[in-house]
């Protein structure tokens, strides 16, 4: 078979496994990140620091794994770009951590959150105008305050910035081409989108700062979502697959029980999400609810959803509860333990996934994937035998 | 979803520029589509530092 039937055979597998429904056998759609470059021969800081090799290395796993659908680099935070805006909250392999460690998110304390409590009237009246003169500044070691005497490293911040990000987001229609026609593989999804409350917490106000707001401002709390809503909305249809084929991705951090609390996930969370995803599949495009950690607690909210506008993905949630009570009306993905795969026997994979195609992927609608985005801690043996077992067994 | 004061998509509105500029010689929704493509690009530059990087 030529790479474009390839293609279009797995375009058409991954697609109606996505709407619910059932194909020809199940999809493989692996979110591999740092594990193509363990598998390609690269070490970590190779992948993040050159995004081109991180390319190689997306296409030489997908190319030789039998993957319907990838991302074009799921080692998505190219390092060039993060130094080139002086930005100070990661840790990059080779230079902070050590060469061969995936990079790592740094949250600041609760003193040094990158938002003030006292600051939510200003970040309400104008989101925009806030992160580009207040957070900015923070999070990068050479934008100035406003209102400071400008500097060579500020204005090349912005430049070399606005440049680099031109340069990576332009290389992505090259890549998913790419991937097209050397593999056959499909661009597993498109455009970007959070849950307001998440981005309050991961790059605002920290984690712990929310949950003071939550208890002595969460009327603030409840603004502040509310205004950067229309924003997320947009920014994710800005990125959206223009043949509505690919989902939309929402990476779900810390809206869940325990980390919030039901009133808290109903009244704001919750509350100030689904109008964005009710949003995005009116326009007509799904939401892949990349639900890390545990949601069991939330199901039932998620089944309240128009049919078919989201494809839930398990990480730590009950796979055979998510099966009952999300089955119904969306597809569902995931739920191979990356524990297993790093750690387990390759029979001991092969029956886990066994057991998960037995459970949820008797009628289609289901797509397989680890539970959460593969590191270099993965056996490439264990993801050889989750692929095969697959191509075997998940055959209708 | 609430409507917003300041909208998604803008950092500085095309009326808010039309001001500064005066009174428009030529063609004004030719130099309006080409303002807000260009304000777009920093708008979208901002949001994905936020949610992207």
């Amino acid at each position: 078979m030529d790479m474009e039937a390839l293609y279009q055979q797995r375009l058409k597998r991954y697609v109606t496994a996505m709407r619910n429904e059932k194909p020809d056998m199940i999809p493989i759609r692996p979110f591999a990140a740092e594990f193509t470059a363990k598998y390609a021969g690269y070490t970590c800081q190779q992948v993040t620091q050159d995004y081109n090799l991180a390319f190689d290395a997306a296409c030489k796993t997908a190319g030789d794994f039998d993957f319907d659908a990838v991302v074009g680099n799921m080692v998505y935070v190219w390092s060039g770009l993060t130094q080139a805006i002086g930005l100070k909250y990661y840790a990059i392999p080779g230079i902070e951590i050590g060469e061969n460690i995936g990079f790592q998110y740094l949250e600041p304390g609760e003193e040094e959150a990158f938002m003030k409590p006292d600051e939510y009237d200003q970040l309400i009246e104008d989101p925009t105008g806030f992160l580009f003169n207040v957070w900015l500044p923070r999070v990068s070691n050479d934008v100035c305050e406003i209102g400071s005497p400008s500097t060579y490293r500020n204005n090349l911040s912005f430049l070399k910035g606005g440049m680099a990000m031109m340069n990576y987001f332009s290389s992505f229609p090259g890549q998913g081409q790419r991937l097209r026609t050397e593999c056959g593989a499909v661009s597993a999804i498109s455009g970007i989108l959070k849950a307001p409350m998440d981005i309050l917490a991961d790059k605002l106000r920290g984690y712990l700062g929310l949950c003071n707001d939550l208890c002595e401002r969460p009327e603030k709390v409840l603004a502040a979502c509310e205004s950067l809503m229309p924003h997320l909305a947009h920014v994710a249809l800005s990125g959206a697959d223009p043949d509505k084929n690919v989902p939309i991705a929402i990476w779900m951090h810390r809206g869940c029980v325990p980390f919030i609390s039901h009133d808290n996930f109903d009244k704001i969370y919750w509350a100030t999400l689904k109008p964005i995803i009710e949003e995005i599949w009116s326009r007509g495009h799904q939401t892949l609810f990349y639900a890390e950690g545990k949601w069991d607690a939330h199901l039932e909210a998620f089944a309240t959803l128009p049919e078919k506008s989201i494809v839930f993905h398990i990480d730590q949630s009950d796979v055979f509860k998510v099966h009952e009570v999300l089955g119904e009306k969306f597809a569902i993905s995931g739920g191979i333990p990356n524990a297993l795969l790093s750690y387990g026997s390759q029979d001991e994979v092969r029956g886990y996934c066994k057991k998960v195609i037995d459970c949820v992927a008797q009628d289609g609608g289901y797509i397989m994937d680890a539970s959460a985005i593969i590191q270099n801690d993965a056996s490439i043996e264990n993801i050889k035998a989750m692929t095969d077992f697959v191509r075997e067994y998940g055959v209708y | 979803m609430k409507e917003t004061r300041k909208q998604p998509g803008t950092c500085i509105p095309w009326q808010q520029k039309l001001k500064e500029l005066g009174e428009i010689k030529g063609d004004e929704e030719l130099i309006r589509k080409i303002w807000q493509d260009n304000d777009a690009l920093a708008y979208i530059y901002i949001w994905h530092c936020l949610l992207s990087f």
